[in-house]
């Protein structure tokens, strides 16, 4: 870069953080230029839309709240009911839409809970390796030893099918994942000689990690997040399926299918629509969560 | 080798004992007393005390921590309320029919997902990789449960083409158990057509069990081509004129291959923990619905049996994976 | 035999970025003749590897031809299909890699990989392949003229179990097998070692005397250049500036850039015009002794149980004012060293004095405050500095760390450094990749020297950057010390540069001291046989050795 004249003024603010601007230009660029990270983020803010907004988008909002009308028990994809509806003549539509925010909560508390429990034990094993590391190591390992949905069917049962219990069970199997993550990652990083400047300098541990480390890991953390936002959704709805999360009446999708199944398959309707929607908000997320990857990516960065 | 081979079966015992404590720890965290769901809403007090003395329920924790343990090391893992038989028993019973599920799917999604993944690594942001790249995600995104009952919609019953559920008709006697998979005890049997009709039931819950996991190992195995080929090792071999052919299939593919037989290990966990949703669409006679139906009558102890067991499985297959790693790579073997 | 084997006309060639498109080389013209040692000189970023690489057809994947064209051998081969290209590929121009650690293929076995190389060779050559027994025998003959020892037994070995010398020979014996028309040598000796690099050289000369090759080589190191090449072409910001006689462009360099580049070389021979670094001016209050290092030891225990002493009973004392040197190959235990000085790396057992206080026993707040008076210049100014902090964090955090200074009163302070180090004040805002690489070393320096240190260890502080910026980062630091008033200990491999600026030096080898003494001393009368190795084989690959012989001999 040329050497630029030394100025009297104050620095404009435009000015003073191009460098950033040109990066966040880089990015929307690179992000918009993928055709499936723009499906994903589309489908996304839909699913966020629906969210925010289902009581006032739902067409019959008393049926997600338990108001029933045998007269119009399952009946097919009309006019009236787009989606039809279920065997106690509630909208389907509405329901799938109440659905949305149900699976937004899950989501975030499940990811949540797995990073705020996960990143900061993974920062600590990977930088104070030693003991320190191989308690927090094997623990984590022990948990990923088991398949998810095994050890959470397992602690499911123990405390009791309902919602609540759902969500404690896959938050507990999910916080390893975080920890392996970023324990790989610290490893990496503590190498960096700027870590090792930092120390040079007489920084303390915490301001390390809080400045150097932490910072350096957060693309593959929000990379993860993304992802796990869907995969969570749909470990909660297997759960409803099986008919240990959330149950029959909720509007919750996976419990909706788990219904529908028995009237399969002449009422076809009723699996097809909250199946589509659990697909597609997943879907969503991944293909978002793939998008942010390429972007943030250093490998892919050069360019 | 020998010496890393044997650490990896001590680690492999280890973790087992680990798992068995977790396990102990999940069945001590439910609310409630223990004994009391043992006996039932109608017991009287007296009874619920005879059943704390008769399971050990009224010794303290690491008491009925070692107890625990032992009875697992001689291979007891309990009774199952429901059917009052012995869990190791049914669980040995249930296991084959799970193992050749997804020993089914597994080869499906090896078969299918490697050369996909090498294709589209080939063919970076072509139409091939494009349509790879939609047609992986959604193999992650789908719910394994709702395509399960869509395949069974259109193929068995709109389409007629295979059965809709179950591993055998009723009327078909199985054929003698030798390894318990059907597909392998019916060519030994010589019965040509149990073979076949058993592969008819196995080909939809195979294909929803192996779907995500084709499309995880494909973009794993995509990801690895693709850097594997931008590697100084591989423009040297380009240099030296050996034909793209073979720098792909062999040169490029053996290092690749490395962490796509990391992620198979994963994803063999992953699919016996989805057989407890695959297994319940399909009424497939495995360990998963027998968990399903046991943790929906709360009957808890199948539910840890099986939790063990499928541990077991996973953590056997992941030293497995271990081995075949240090078979490939010679800078392995030699640390 | 008719026309020049290689002819580049007006090649012209662009990468196409985010930021537009890229000339990465302008108007290329360039003949090699047969029997021809063509040698290429650039830093980085002049464009010479891409040249070579796209007269073999891998260049970089977004490049387009604008205009121009490449011959070899009277075929245009800028537009060859991909199955024309592996009758050229390996075959008839055939190339050795900068890097051997990577260019080997780590899961395959030596000799697989060269007798694959040799079956390709066949194969395309139309006739069939040959056994499996002949190919091996042919391996081990290619082993074997490269001067590799047991041919046979390294047949079966794979990459990770030979040293960076051996996979070079490895690599040049693979380039080799095709008898090509053509060798391309990119940067073959860069990645190693000094008397590593010396016995490549010779080797490349060797063979090429002895299979009458034609070389093209390319490197940043006009010292090993003048090695091989009789003619030798300047590359400068994607332009050949200057083609002739190796020996006419060194002794009579005629473009300013080629000036600029040769009067930057540091010279093993000739003494340093440095200004004596006499206890300056009696300006500093307490000459004498600033660090001391008695018995220093660290040994590193590996999983296996093994111990391996990396650095074994080091005494040493830097005066307060000079510039101490360290010299040694990798693995001499100098980095090492230098960072148990500054208790980066615990020590094993032995002291460091620093200022007349024991600092090897200080921990937690003594320590930290410690640091302040001794800072350390990484090798790397690349991944020195955290990529996602702007330069204004990186040379503001030793004060936020070390100080009670106010925001504002750390802002000044940072402009002042970036003044001091040269650079304009705007550059706080930026950040470390937006930099060159002499930008980001001068950054680390302002960092370094932000508390008013009095020691500064650097370690090889030049040797990641070019040679015109290394010589004005090493008369940068001259003048800093001067004007700060500052001790340095100053570690590098390169003899040349240890010369022109330390005034006492210690040579340092598998850990252990092996020689110490005034530099020029040291330069002059070597006692030690491997200090003695070390200057002969910098000077091998020194400019002026060659001058004085004709070149390429």
């Amino acid at each position: 870069m040329t050497t630029p004249v030394e100025l009297s003024r104050p620095l404009t603010f435009r000015e003073r953080h191009e460098s950033k601007i040109r990066q966040w230009r880089l990015y929307a660029h690179m992000f918009g230029k993928s055709f499936s990270s723009m499906l994903g983020l589309g489908l996304v803010v839909l699913f966020l839309l629906l969210a925010a907004l289902g009581p006032w988008l739902a067409p019959y909002p008393e049926d997600t709240v338990g108001a029933f009308n045998m007269a119009n028990k399952l009946m097919g994809p009309s006019a009236g009911h787009w989606f039809g509806t279920d065997e106690m003549g509630s909208d389907i539509l509405s329901r799938v839409i109440i659905g949305a925010r149900t699976s937004l909560w899950i989501g975030l508390i499940i990811t949540g809970v797995g990073a705020i429990i996960g990143v900061p034990l993974g920062i600590i094993a990977g930088y104070r390796g030693g003991w320190v590391r191989a308690v927090i190591m094997r623990i984590t390992e022990l948990f990923l030893a088991v398949p998810g949905l095994a050890l959470a069917l397992a602690i499911v049962a123990a405390l009791g099918p309902g919602i609540t219990n759902c969500v404690v069970a896959l938050s507990l199997v999910w916080w390893p994942g975080y920890v392996r993550l970023v324990e790989a990652k610290t490893l990496s990083v503590k190498e960096e000689l700027f870590v090792e400047s930092a120390r040079s300098i007489g920084a303390k541990t915490p301001w390390i990690l809080w400045h150097h480390i932490l910072p350096n890991c957060m693309s593959p953390i929000i990379v993860k997040m993304s992802m796990d936002m869907g995969m969570a959704i749909l470990s909660a709805a297997s759960l409803g399926f099986i008919g240990l999360g959330a149950q029959p009446p909720a509007p919750e999708w996976g419990a909706m299918i788990s219904v529908a199944r028995t009237y399969m398959p002449d009422w076809w309707w009723y699996s097809l629509f909250p199946g589509a929607a659990i697909f597609l908000t997943v879907l969503g997320f991944n293909l978002l969560g793939d998008g942010l990857r390429d972007i943030l990516d250093p490998r892919s960065r050069d360019r | 080798m020998l010496t890393f081979a044997f650490r990896k079966v001590l680690t492999l015992v280890g973790t087992m004992i680990g798992i068995a404590a977790l396990t102990f720890v999940i069945t001590n965290v439910a609310p409630g007393d223990p004994a009391r769901l043992v006996a039932g809403p109608n017991a009287t007090e007296d009874m619920v005390t005879t059943i704390r003395t008769e399971y050990g329920l009224d010794k303290s924790l690491p008491e009925q921590f070692v107890v625990y343990m032992g009875d697992l090391v001689t291979g007891d893992l309990g009774q199952s309320i429901v059917t009052t038989r012995p869990v190791l028993e049914e669980v040995l019973r249930y296991a084959p029919a799970t193992l050749e599920l997804v020993f089914v799917a597994m080869a499906l999604g090896i078969i299918v997902g490697v050369p996909m993944g090498m294709l589209s690594a080939v063919y970076k942001d072509g139409p091939i990789d494009h349509a790879t790249r939609i047609f992986s995600i959604s193999g992650v995104a789908l719910p394994a449960f709702w395509f399960g009952i869509i395949l069974q919609l259109t193929f068995a019953v709109d389409l007629g083409w295979l059965p809709v559920s179950g591993r055998l008709p009723l009327v078909t006697r199985p054929p003698e158990t030798v390894t318990g998979l059907l597909l392998v005890d019916s060519l030994l049997a010589g019965r040509l057509d149990t073979f076949w009709t058993s592969l008819r039931h196995i080909i939809l819950p195979a294909i929803v069990l192996s779907f995500p996991c084709l499309a995880s190992i494909l973009r794993v195995n995509r990801a690895e081509m693709i850097e594997v080929l931008q590697s100084d090792y591989i423009v040297a071999a380009r240099a030296h004129g050996i034909a793209s052919f073979r720098i792909v299939a062999i040169y490029a593919l053996k290092n690749a291959l490395l962490p796509t037989l990391a992620m198979i290990g994963l994803r063999f966990g992953w699919m016996l923990g989805s057989t407890v949703l695959v297994e319940t669409v399909f009424d497939w006679p495995g360990i998963g619905l027998y968990a399903v139906s046991s943790a929906l009558s709360s009957d808890f102890k199948p539910v840890i049996g099986v939790t063990l067991v499928i541990g077991f499985f996973f953590i056997v297959a992941n030293t497995l994976v271990d081995l075949a790693y240090a078979w490939i790579d010679p800078r392995l073997r030699s640390a | 035999m008719t026309g020049p084997l290689l002819d580049i006309q007006n090649y012209r060639l662009d990468i196409a970025t985010f930021d537009g498109p890229v000339h990465v080389l302008k108007d290329i013209n360039l003949t090699v003749n047969r029997g021809d040692t063509l040698g290429i000189v650039g830093e980085s970023g002049s464009g010479k590897t891409v040249l070579v690489r796209s007269v073999l057809g891998i260049g970089p994947k977004a490049s387009k031809v604008i205009e121009g064209s490449i011959a070899f051998d009277g075929q245009d081969i800028t537009a060859l299909s991909e199955k024309d290209w592996t009758k050229i590929r390996g075959i008839r121009i055939s190339m050795i890699f900068q890097d051997p650690m990577t260019y080997l293929n780590p899961l395959f076995t030596i000799g697989q990989q060269i007798s694959d190389v040799i079956a390709a060779h066949e194969k395309a050559a139309g006739h069939g392949v040959s056994s499996k027994a002949a190919r091996r025998t042919r391996t081990e003959d290619l082993l074997d003229q490269v001067g590799l020892p047991n041919p046979a037994m390294l047949f079966d070995q794979y990459p990770h179990q030979l040293s960076g010398g051996m996979r070079q020979r490895v690599l040049i014996a693979m380039a080799l097998s095709g008898k090509p028309d053509l060798l391309i040598a990119d940067e073959p000796t860069t990645a190693l070692d000094v008397t590593v690099q010396a016995q490549v050289l010779d080797l490349i000369n060797s063979l090429v005397e002895k299979l009458n090759l034609t070389v093209i080589m390319i490197s940043h190191d006009i010292g090993a250049i003048a090695t091989i090449a009789k003619r030798c072409a300047v590359m400068y910001k994607g332009e050949i500036v200057e083609q002739g006689l190796t020996a006419d462009i060194l002794s009579a360099p005629k473009h300013e850039y080629t000036k600029r580049l040769l009067a930057a070389v540091p010279d093993i021979d000739t003494a340093s015009a440095k200004v004596a670094a006499e206890p300056a001016v009696g300006a500093s209050p307490k000459p004498g002794i600033l660090l001391e290092a008695i018995d220093l030891r660290k040994v590193y225990r590996s999983q296996s149980g093994t111990e391996v002493t990396a650095v074994d009973s080091i005494n040493l004392s830097v005066a307060t004012g000079e510039i101490f040197g360290v010299v040694g190959e990798s693995g001499s235990g100098k980095s090492t060293l230098a960072r148990m000085l500054l208790r980066l790396i615990e020590p094993t057992s032995g002291d460091i004095i620093f200022d007349g206080k024991n600092i090897s026993g200080l921990t937690g707040e003594p320590l930290r405050l410690m640091r302040r008076h001794m800072q350390f210049v990484f090798q790397n100014p690349h991944s020195a500095l955290n990529g996602r902090h702007t330069i204004g964090d990186a040379i503001g955090e030793p004060l936020r760390i070390q100080t009670n200074m106010s925001r504002r009163d750390i802002e000044a302070r940072v402009e002042a450094l970036l003044d001091i180090v040269q650079l304009p004040k705007m550059f706080k805002y930026r950040y470390p990749h937006e930099l060159s690489g002499g930008q980001k070393q001068r950054i680390c320096i302002a960092r370094a020297i932000a508390l008013n240190p009095r020691l500064l260890i650097l370690d090889e502080p030049t040797s990641a950057l070019d040679i015109s910026v290394q010589a004005q980062v090493l008369d940068f630091l001259q003048e800093l010390r001067a004007e700060l008033d500052l001790t340095y200990v100053f570690i590098s491999h390169n003899l040349a540069v240890i010369r022109q600026i330390c005034d006492r030096t210690i040579v340092m080898k598998r850990g252990e001291i092996v020689e110490q003494g005034e530099t020029e001393r040291l330069f002059l009368s070597p006692q030690h046989e491997y200090t003695k190795a070390l200057i002969e084989s910098g000077r091998k690959t020194s400019r002026a050795a060659n001058l004085s012989a004709p070149a390429g001999s």
